[in-house]
C-alpha cells in the first residue's frame, strides 16, 4: 500500500503542476481563453467512461466486433484530446493568445491528461490485483 | 482454373482483395482512435483558418480583402454529412451476408454507402473549387490562399478519418473479413 500511496501522492503533484501551469498561462497575460484546455482535458476520458459499460456485458470478450458505443466513446475521447491541444495553437497562432501561454498551457494540459491516464491505469491495475 | 474453394466469393468485385491489415487484437481501438484524430484535426484546420480571417490584419493596413464566409463553410458541412451517413450504415449489410435475406435491404444500403461517398468527395471537390475560384484566382496574398488551402486540408482529413474508421470498424471480429465491395 505503500508504493500505492506514493503513486498518489506523486500523481496529485503533477496535476497541481499541470493546472499551476495552465492558470499561469492565463493569469501572466490576463487573458482566461486558455482556461479551457483545463476543461477540455479534464472532461476527455469522460466518453470512455460512459460508454464503456454500454457495448458488451462481463462475458463477451472485450475485442470483439459490433461495440458500436463503445467505439463512438473512443472516438469521442481522442476528439476532445486533439482538441485539447489544437486549441492552443489555433489561439496563439491568430495572436489572441501569446505563444508563450500556448506553450504552457499545452505542457499543463498534457500534464493533466497524462495524470488522469496514468492514475486510472494504475487503479486499473490494483482492482485486477484482487480479483 | 481451379482456385481454392476458400479464396472463391462470389459477392467480390476487385480481383484482388483490399489488404489485411494485421495491428493485433488492439487494431479496431487504434484505428478507431486514429480516425478521432483526424476528424478533429480536420476541423480545427478550418476553425483555424476562419479564426485567422476574423483577426487577420494585412501589413499594409486598412481591411483585409477577403473573409471566410459561410460559402467556405459548405465544403465542410457537405463532407460531415457523408461522414455521417458513411457511419450509421450497417457494415453486414453492405457485405449481402445472409441472415439479412432481403436483397432490397442490401440494395439500399448500398444506394445509401453511395449517397454518403458522393457527399464525401462532393465536399472536396467543393474544397478545391472554393480554393482555386474564390483564392487562387483573386489573387490575395499567401496571408489569404491559406484560408483556402486549410479549407482543402479539412475535406481530405476528414475522408480521410472515414476511411480509417470504415477500414477498423470492418475488419474485426475472427471471423475472415475483406473489404467486398
Amino acid at each position: 500500500m505503500a508504493a500505492g500511496l506514493k503513486t498518489v501522492i506523486l500523481l496529485s503533484f503533477v496535476l497541481a503542476v499541470g493546472f499551476l501551469l495552465i492558470i499561469l498561462s492565463c493569469a501572466l497575460w490576463h487573458n482566461w481563453l486558455p482556461l479551457l484546455v483545463a476543461l477540455t482535458f479534464v472532461l476527455a476520458p469522460l466518453p470512455n467512461a460512459v460508454f464503456s459499460h454500454c457495448g458488451s456485458d462481463d462475458f463477451s470478450s472485450q475485442y470483439e466486433g459490433g461495440a458500436g458505443p463503445i467505439d463512438l466513446g473512443r472516438f469521442i475521447t481522442s476528439l476532445v484530446v486533439v482538441t485539447g491541444f489544437a486549441l492552443p495553437v489555433v489561439l496563439a497562432h491568430s495572436d489572441v493568445i501569446t505563444k508563450s501561454a500556448c506553450v504552457m498551457s499545452i505542457i499543463g494540459g498534457g500534464l493533466v491528461y497524462g495524470t488522469i491516464l496514468a492514475y486510472s491505469a494504475a487503479f486499473r491495475q490494483d482492482e485486477s490485483d484482487f480479483d | 482454373m481451379s482456385l481454392p474453394r476458400a479464396n472463391y466469393d462470389p459477392r467480390r468485385v476487385c480481383l484482388n482483395p483490399f489488404p489485411e491489415f494485421t495491428l493485433g487484437k488492439h487494431r479496431r481501438t487504434v484505428g478507431v482512435y486514429i480516425a478521432g484524430a483526424l476528424f478533429a484535426l480536420a476541423q480545427w484546420t478550418f476553425f483555424d483558418a476562419a479564426i485567422l480571417s476574423a483577426h487577420a490584419k494585412p501589413e499594409w493596413g486598412g481591411d483585409p480583402p477577403v473573409h471566410v464566409k459561410f460559402l467556405d463553410w459548405l465544403p465542410g458541412l457537405s463532407s460531415l454529412l457523408g461522414f455521417l451517413i458513411v457511419n450509421v450504415i450497417d457494415k453486414d449489410r453492405i457485405k449481402g451476408d445472409e441472415g439479412f435475406g432481403d436483397s432490397g435491404a442490401v440494395w439500399r444500403a448500398r444506394l445509401f454507402l453511395f449517397i454518403g461517398f458522393a457527399f464525401m468527395a462532393g465536399g472536396l471537390a467543393g474544397s478545391v473549387c472554393v480554393l482555386i475560384l474564390k483564392y487562387i484566382l483573386g489573387d490575395y496574398p499567401q496571408q489569404f490562399s491559406y484560408y483556402g488551402y486549410a479549407n482543402v486540408s479539412q475535406n481530405i482529413a476528414m475522408m480521410l478519418a472515414g476511411v480509417v474508421l470504415w477500414i477498423a470498424q470492418s475488419s474485426s471480429g475472427e471471423y475472415e473479413y475483406n473489404l467486398t465491395l
